[in-house]
């Protein structure tokens, strides 16, 4: 056995140098996958509270920012997920939208999710009080009150308001053949 | 060489005379806290016998190069190694399981059968028995887990693996003190006093 001071250094550098390279390999293999279950249970929050009565959905676009909400077969709905820049990074938004076109409920994340928004103000986005004025829109009611829509703006927070409104109303035009229930899961 | 312990031993010793739990009562803390089901323990057992079974042979393995000086941390070492590696697993392919298990899957680095078993056994032993030892302690502490979450399960929820066994009467109101922290304690003293009486251990 090895007995010299520099081996006992030497003994556990060799160690520690093994045992990070096993590591950073384990960890570049597993993280796409990681991110992708993080995504799955974010994606269950968000989806659950804007379209409540779904128990299946499926992404419809490659960037999965359009899904189709199932009850058994019957298709009661579509799921738009939008961001756009805000005050402090992007706000995403996730929407329910119903056969008709209306949105059913939308979801603003919160800050868990990333949202960097001021608290107090731009923050606010994520409260009912704000969501709640999107039940029941259409895509061209979604503009804030001082530029003809239906939508009063947060006080002090007009970016992250605007952000919210315009990220979702580009969405639904973008993607306003999706909408309707005759667009089966076939356009790809 | 033959009035050494035969193979066989070294593997069939840590399920019942040595059982890590229920006679040398070592990683109790993992034993109480994540057997509220019989999947959770079944989960923990796994992942703990991984990381003893692994860690157990790469020690054998490096036991002629390791300074007697500096063992206890280079044991630590490939400990968390193996415990970092079953972490990222389980959160990429078992995420439910992850969140359930929750901080007692980085805590494997220090529970006691595996240091210990490094210390009493792999650093003296070939790797051949180093891995017989390991997955002996192993088959011990999961079915212990496994055992207490599924009595856990049968009495505090009515199911065990959430296949419904008791009558819908009985699972409407169960007996919840099983599945809360009390309810552990309470089943681990009676497994105890059951291995006593059936005298194993001695």
């Amino acid at each position: 056995m090895e007995k010299s001071k520099l081996w006992i250094v030497l003994s556990l550098f060799i160690t520690c140098l093994i045992s990070a390279f096993a590591l950073s390999q384990v960890y570049t293999t597993t993280l796409p996958k990681i991110e992708y279950q993080r995504n799955v249970a974010a994606i269950k929050i968000a989806f659950g509270a804007v379209m409540p009565g779904a128990d299946r959905f499926e992404p419809t676009t490659p960037d999965s920012s359009v899904w189709f909400a199932y009850s058994g077969d019957i298709r009661i709905g579509t799921i738009i997920r939008a961001a756009e820049q805000g005050y402090a990074g992007l706000v995403p938004v996730t929407a329910g939208i119903d056969t008709t076109g209306k949105i059913i409920a939308i979801r603003v994340a919160g800050s868990a999710e990333g949202l960097k928004e001021t608290p107090g103000l731009g923050l606010k986005a994520t409260e009912p009080n704000f969501g709640n004025q999107f039940i029941g829109r259409t895509a061209q009611e979604i503009r804030l009150k001082n530029e003809g829509g239906a939508i009063e703006a947060i006080t002090g927070a007009t970016i992250t308001s605007r952000a919210v409104t315009d990220g979702l109303r580009k969405a639904m035009e973008k993607y306003q053949p999706f909408l309707k229930p005759e667009t089966e899961s076939g356009v790809n | 060489m033959n009035n050494h312990p035969s193979r066989l031993s070294y593997l069939t010793s840590g399920i019942i005379k040595e059982n890590p739990i229920l006679i040398l009562m070592i990683g109790l803390c993992p034993t109480l806290a994540t057997t509220v089901t019989a999947r959770d323990g079944l989960g923990m057992g796994v992942a703990a016998s991984f990381v003893l079974i692994c860690s157990n042979v790469v020690i054998s393995a490096i036991r002629r190069l390791v300074p007697d000086s500096v063992r206890i941390p280079i044991f630590i070492i490939v400990i968390s190694t193996f415990v970092t590696i079953i972490d990222y697993v389980m959160q990429a392919y078992q995420p439910d399981l992850y969140r359930v298990l929750g901080v007692f899957v980085p805590l494997i680095v220090v529970n006691c059968i595996i240091l210990g078993r490094a210390e009493a056994f792999a650093y003296h032993h070939g790797i051949i028995d180093s891995f017989l030892d390991g997955l002996g302690k192993s088959i011990g502490f999961g079915s212990v887990l496994f055992v207490m979450g599924a009595l856990r399960e049968l009495f505090g929820n009515g199911t065990i693996l959430n296949y419904p066994l008791l009558p819908t009467a009985y699972r409407t109101s169960p007996m919840l003190f099983a599945i809360f922290p009390p309810g552990a304690f309470f089943l681990i003293g009676l497994l105890k006093a059951l291995v006593n009486k059936l005298g194993w251990g001695r």
